[in-house]
């Protein structure tokens, strides 16, 4: 399939889920025999129908946030976001999880569908409802919602946590292999990555979170999988391959890895740097490339990881370093890895400027440094994928509650999923965590953000909270 | 289906993807036999999905389970298809019913590579994770990713991670100033408008682009920023790592790109000796056994590369490429990948006739014939000196190869060689011989060959061979050859009446081509022989002088 035929399909991916979700809308209004529901069916069809002609199948899959269409995630601009937002809210009110249009579509099967969607949402078994509302048609069907399950989100965080320090050990592991000039074993640094790959198509605001935590002793090799991890969520977000996301993890992985070269002395100095000493901090990416290059024979891994081990601190606008006699545009993972490490780096404490940031200060920081250091479109993604209140901000809600960020909301960036630490009566809790998207019956927000405070000046341990 | 017969087909099936792995390792896709195993095995499948919906099955280090049921055995390390999957961490294989064939193959190729023998940067469980096959699920044990030293690092980093308490007075300090602090305005989302979406798209495909090459960009680059002779030890092995990487990968564009850029930087002034020395030794590198076998394998395997581009390589190659060239020229399979080598060692062997010439002394006689070649077309006489120890090679075509060859390189140190040549016992040789002797055009060549004319047992050879003889006498155009022939046409015999004949018709013939009309009496005089021979080519040898064909 071209690259233009591609582009049409997506589109096309797109138009086919906000119609659906104008259908479902109108639907809740009206009759289904109404001539606005019939219309809005008529023009579903006509879309349905073109893309079963090119792909026969057409499977409408809910992962995590995002609909995906015969397992191609689909994209959407701002002028959509309602649409989505209302459908996936609609499809997990009733646990469903994929719908399958199996080659032509007619009138009456949709008809049949929207009955039994109608039927799902007032039932107290919504699947199970729908899946008997549909059973006569021969052209559609359902499938439940995989993530709806009783203490789902207890094991998935344990998961999460093994998959997280199993990278991090690996990544220490790494580095002092290297450090002794033993050989590394490549081909476990891909399977780690694979691991936390899957993680964040499945559901990575879980993988994300474990990001936010900051206090851990060896910085450095939690800072490698932090910005491999935040690497991968940005290039889901840029709609990456599988293939190409653990390439891109892989290589995020190693890119700080010629700081073993540096002595410890100087990496975890208290106080600032010399020049002397910023002279040897300035030559790791010289020491990265040479570090990937020297593991083991070349492969296209290796290649990549190196040049970005060489440029992530060159900047956009190649006012970083090293120095080169002539710039070439930097690599695309280059520009992704430098916007990862640039965030986890001001987020954590034993960065350069030794001050850590509270994550929406530092997307401040960076906000300005887009067009410059940072690459402008790149950063519009990355603050869409960690929102304007990342996970482990600080937050004063409306209610005179005190919380943190617990997950990132991908349609509501501002309405997160907030863990109370301090009640509205001033009272030290732990918990419940809110989703600022509930509303009262006036349609009215129970909470909304209205301060963020820097969890670091209050010795805050996010650790305590959100692992 | 009954139990034990579902346990039979689970063997079978079991012993289907054994076999294949062997068959697919063997022989190549189209290959009949790969292709009737890939069949059965899917077959095997296909019955087995008509009761069962999986077929799952159970990995232990040396055995396999089917529903509970070891349908797999073996204690050795080698050939076990259960610690084949169990070592990389695969503990569970689910084969669903709606398995297609192509997801078999793909399978099947993943489980025949040879992990042991052949580079191969993933595992199974990658390789097959990359497939991201619809029908074939597994389940991994990871435990084996964490090494046994690092056991307990999540505990541990977890329980040192939430040792500093957040403090409750810090806590409602920070709920006190939240009161104080200003309202939120910060970083707002911005919106993806469609056009980034496009500019997404654009970037997405200029990604495409070959990696090696930004990695080269970077190397030279590193030439100039080298601070000791280590660092420039090191770029110049990672240089030769991207040579050899980039062919191996089928690939002589990024080669070509590396050796201009070392070209373009060789005579810059910034440049020290000691990076001129590198860049030097690259070039010797470019010419290596290693480099070259590379080559080889690209130019047998039918990758396209353009004339120009190739012709780009070769120039940049060194002599010390010749003698890799000359092992490859015998080991090739294909005719156009012999040409290739013959055109750069043509270009090469210029540089350097005696190494050339070493591979006269190849055991392989083709080769020998190949690099007599060479040294012809290069037209080198410093090549003669070699060339004349090869006359007496025990293959005929070599021999005859050398004899043309020393003819067209011509002088004095050849004109025995070739007299000998004429009396060698293979016809074929002869004929060469008398051919490189009128190639060389010189009197003394046209005596020898008059001489051995003349002889009485020239006219008992084949009457082929003898027309060869006069054809070549007939290139000097001169009194001397004219009348040798006018003698030769007229001469009469007693015995060996039709030998005579024969000499005479080809002393026609060879007027015919000397062009030389005063010889049209004597023809005319001949042309109403009884001999038919005579009377054909003595009128053939008249009308080519009188209509000149």
């Amino acid at each position: 399939m071209d690259i233009k035929e591609n582009r049409e399909i997506r589109k096309s991916a797109q138009d086919v889920i906000n119609q659906l979700s104008v259908i479902l809308r109108t639907a809740q209004i009206h009759d289904p025999n109404n001539i606005a529901v019939t219309l809005a069916i008529e023009r579903f069809l006509a879309l349905i129908n073109q893309l079963a002609e090119l792909e026969q199948n057409v499977k409408l899959d809910l992962i995590g946030e995002f609909f995906y269409i015969n397992d191609i995630r689909v994209r959407y601009s701002l002028e959509y976001l309602l649409n989505f937002d209302f459908i996936i809210r609609e499809f997990r009110k009733r646990e469903l999880g994929s719908v399958i249009f199996k080659g032509s579509i007619d009138f009456k099967d949709m008809q049949l569908f929207l009955k039994a969607f109608i039927a799902g949402g007032f039932s107290d078994e919504p699947y199970e409802t729908m899946l008997e509302g549909i059973d006569e048609s021969k052209d559609i069907e359902i499938d439940r919602l995989k993530k709806i399950r009783e203490g789902a989100d207890v094991d998935t965080r344990k998961v999460i946590k093994k998959i997280y320090y199993n990278a991090v050990s690996y990544s220490k592991g790494v580095m002092n292999k290297i450090k002794a000039g033993e050989k590394v074993n490549i081909k476990k640094a891909k399977r780690i990555v694979e691991t936390m790959v899957d993680q964040i198509l499945e559901e990575e605001k879980l993988l994300l979170g474990m990001t936010a935590i900051k206090d851990y002793d060896e910085y450095t090799y939690h800072h490698s999988v932090n910005v491999s991890i935040l690497s991968i969520a940005l290039g889901q977000r840029l709609g990456l391959s599988k293939k190409m996301l653990t390439e891109l993890g892989l290589v995020a992985l190693f890119h700080d890895i010629g700081k073993i070269e540096i002595p410890n002395e100087v990496l975890n100095k208290a106080t600032n740097f010399t020049d002397d000493e910023w002279k040897l901090i300035k030559k790791h990416p010289l020491w990265g490339l040479k570090a990937i290059l020297r593991l083991k024979g070349l492969e296209s891994s290796s290649i990549r990881s190196s040049i970005v081990a060489f440029e992530h601190h060159m900047n956009y606008d190649f006012s970083g370093y090293p120095k080169v006699r002539k710039n070439t545009e930097l690599d695309l993972f280059s520009r992704i890895v430098s916007l990862a490490d640039q965030y986890d780096a001001m987020t954590s404490s034993r960065v350069y400027s030794r001050i850590p940031l509270a994550p929406d200060k530092a997307l401040s920081i960076m906000m300005e440094r887009a067009g410059s250091q940072l690459d402008p479109l790149l950063f519009k993604f990355f603050v869409n994928m960690v929102g304007v209140f990342p996970i482990g901000t600080l937050v004063m809600l409306d209610t005179r509650e005190l919380g943190l960020v617990y997950e990132a909301n991908v349609l509501f960036a501002e309405r997160p999923r907030i863990l109370i630490i301090i009640d509205s009566k001033g009272q030290r809790v732990h918990g419940p965590t809110v989703d600022l998207t509930e509303k009262d019956a006036a349609g009215k927000f129970y909470r909304t953000i209205i301060k963020t405070l820097d969890p670091n000046k209050y010795k805050i341990n996010l650790a305590e909270y959100l692992l | 289906m009954e139990q034990p017969e579902e346990i039979k087909e689970a063997k079978d099936i079991l012993q289907s993807l054994i076999k294949a792995k062997k068959t697919f390792r063997m022989y190549p896709h189209n290959n009949p036999i790969y292709i009737k195993t890939l069949d059965e095995t899917y077959e095997r499948f296909k019955n087995f999905f008509d009761y069962k919906d999986n077929f799952l099955l159970k990995i232990k280090q040396n055995s396999i389970a089917y529903d509970s049921e070891q349908i797999y055995y073996n204690p050795e390390k080698e050939d076990n298809l259960a610690l084949f999957f169990f070592k990389d961490g695969l503990r569970e294989l689910i084969f669903k019913n709606g398995l297609l064939r192509d997801e078999l193959e793909e399978f099947l190729k993943i489980i025949a590579l040879d992990f042991d023998r052949e580079v191969i940067d993933d595992d199974i469980v990658t390789l097959l994770w990359e497939k991201d096959f619809k029908n074939i699920q597994y389940v991994v044990d990871e435990a084996f990713l964490i090494d046994i030293d690092e056991d307990d690092y999540a505990t541990i980093a977890e329980e040192k991670v939430k040792e500093k308490i957040t403090q409750i007075d810090d806590l409602m300090r920070a709920y006190t100033d939240g009161f104080h602090e200003e309202d939120v305005k910060g970083v707002s989302i911005v919106p993806l408008t469609d056009k980034d979406l496009q500019l997404l798209v654009h970037e997405l495909e200029k990604d495409t682009s070959d990696k090696a090459e930004k990695l080269v960009a970077i190397l030279f680059e590193l030439i100039y920023q080298a601070e000791s002779k280590n660092d420039l030890e090191d770029i110049f092995a990672f240089l030769r790592d991207t040579i050899n990487f980039s062919m191996k990968h089928g690939d002589i564009y990024t080669t070509i790109n590396i050796m201009k850029r070392a070209k373009d930087i060789l005579d810059d002034p910034l440049l020290g000796d000691d990076e001129k020395k590198y860049i030097r030794m690259l070039y010797s590198y470019l010419g290596t056994e290693e480099v070259i076998s590379l080559l080889a394998e690209i130019l047998d395997s039918g990758i396209e590369i353009e004339d120009k581009f190739f012709k780009e390589f070769v120039g940049a190659l060194d002599r010390n490429a010749i003698l890799p060239f000359i092992k490859f020229l015998g080991e090739l399979k294909t005719i156009r990948a012999r040409k290739s080598v013959i055109e750069a060692l043509i270009v090469l062997g210029k540089r350097d006739i005696q190494a050339l010439s070493r591979g006269l002394e190849d055991n392989r006689w083709y080769v020998v014939r190949n690099i007599i070649y060479v040294l012809r077309k290069i037209g080198d006489k410093r090549a003669i000196e070699y060339l004349l120890k090869t006359v007496r090679h025990g293959d005929i075509r070599v021999r005859k190869e050398v004899i043309k060859t020393l003819g067209e390189l011509g002088g004095r140190e050849v004109i025995q060689t070739l007299k000998d040549a004429l009396s060698e016992q293979d016809m074929q040789v002869r004929i060469t011989a008398v051919k490189a002797l009128g190639t060389m055009g010189s009197e003394v060549a046209k005596k020898i060959i008059i001489d051995d004319i003349s002889k009485k047992k020239f006219k008992e050879k084949d009457f082929d061979e003898k027309k060869e003889f006069y054809e070549v006498v007939s290139r000097w155009k001169d009194a001397e050859v004219f009348n040798f022939l006018i003698k030769a046409l007229k001469r009469k015999a007693f015995f060996g009446r039709s030998r005579n004949f024969e000499n005479r018709a080809c002393a026609a013939f060879s007027l015919g081509l000397l062009g030389n009309k005063d010889a049209l009496p004597a023809l005319y005089k001949v042309k109403d022989s009884n001999n038919n021979l005579l009377k054909e080519f003595s009128v053939a040898a008249i009308r080519r002088l009188e209509h000149g064909h």
